[in-house]
């Protein structure tokens, strides 16, 4: 059950974008911004779970999630920079800082084989709700080409991770965590 | 002796010069060209235009390069034939061959 909220948690995060796109879509510095906190979510989750799995699979999932999202985050704060954008605070960033926050508390309360269950399945619906995103919202609607050319860029990540993560939450379902 | 060296270097070119570099991009989670063939003795430089480390490693760790960072690349000189297949180690789904003729 709780997995069904944080895993809707993540969805109405960006279902609020979808929302706002039937009005005007989030603006560029917005896009920025929830690519920021998106990245940093998955980051400080992988943190987490780097040091609590007893999983070497998992582990060696969370370190790739560090290291890829940090890559993502590096380019898209260079961006940003260059571009001389300010992230914008918005709903949809705001929800997804929350929905993050929520997530490591309630991990932070599991370990052994729940830890990884919980970790792993959130980790399969947080991809999926940003692919959806990506496609839906943030890619269509960045305006500045580079933004735009970042996103495409980093979207085969986005689907290579969550199926990595599918991988790992079927294992984990034979071996009966 | 420079004279020397350049005509060493001019008996010893001509074999070397035949040998030619490919280059083979990483970019958004894929080798490109996913299947090159070369001749023995050429080189092969992977270069890494994603924003994380690749590796590109055969599977029976007939070379292996290691973690190349974003915007960093690994040459290697294809010295043995036959038909290499190889990952990214990091990324298990993106995989592509290598044929040295």
């Amino acid at each position: 059950m709780k997995l069904v909220h944080t895993a809707l948690a993540a969805t109405l995060a960006f279902a609020s974008i979808a929302c706002n796109a039937q009005n005007a879509g989030p603006s560029d510095p917005q896009i920025a911004s929830i690519v920021v906190t998106a990245n940093q979510v998955d980051i400080d989750a992988g943190k987490l779970a780097e040091t609590k799995t007893k999983s070497q699979n998992v582990k060696a999932f969370a370190q790739q999630m560090v290291t890829d999202h940090s890559g993502v985050n590096k380019a898209a704060t260079d961006l940003v920079k260059k571009l001389n954008v300010t992230p914008e605070d918005n709903p949809t960033s705001q929800s997804l800082k929350q929905g993050g926050d929520a997530n490591i508390a309630r991990l932070k309360t599991l370990s052994g084989g729940s830890f990884d269950k919980s970790y792993i399945d959130h980790e399969v619906a947080y991809h999926e709700s940003v692919l959806d995103a990506l496609d839906k919202t943030l890619i269509p609607g960045a305006k500045n080409v580079e933004l735009k050319a970042l996103l495409v860029k980093v979207r085969p990540a986005f689907v290579a991770h969550l199926e990595h993560a599918r991988h790992l939450q079927a294992e984990l379902a034979k071996s009966g965590a | 002796m420079r004279l020397l060296v350049c005509l060493m270097a001019a008996l010893v070119l001509p074999v070397d010069a035949m040998a030619a570099t490919y280059v083979v991009v990483i970019e958004q989670m894929r080798f490109d060209p996913p299947t090159l063939t070369v001749a023995r003795g050429d080189r092969v430089v992977w270069l890494n235009k994603d924003l994380f480390p690749h590796t590109a490693t055969a599977d029976a760790n007939a070379f292996d390069s290691h973690d190349i960072a974003a915007d960093a690349s690994w040459s290697y000189v294809a010295r043995e034939t036959g038909r290499y297949a190889y990952s990214c180690k990091l990324h298990p789904t993106m995989r592509a061959v290598l044929n040295v003729r």
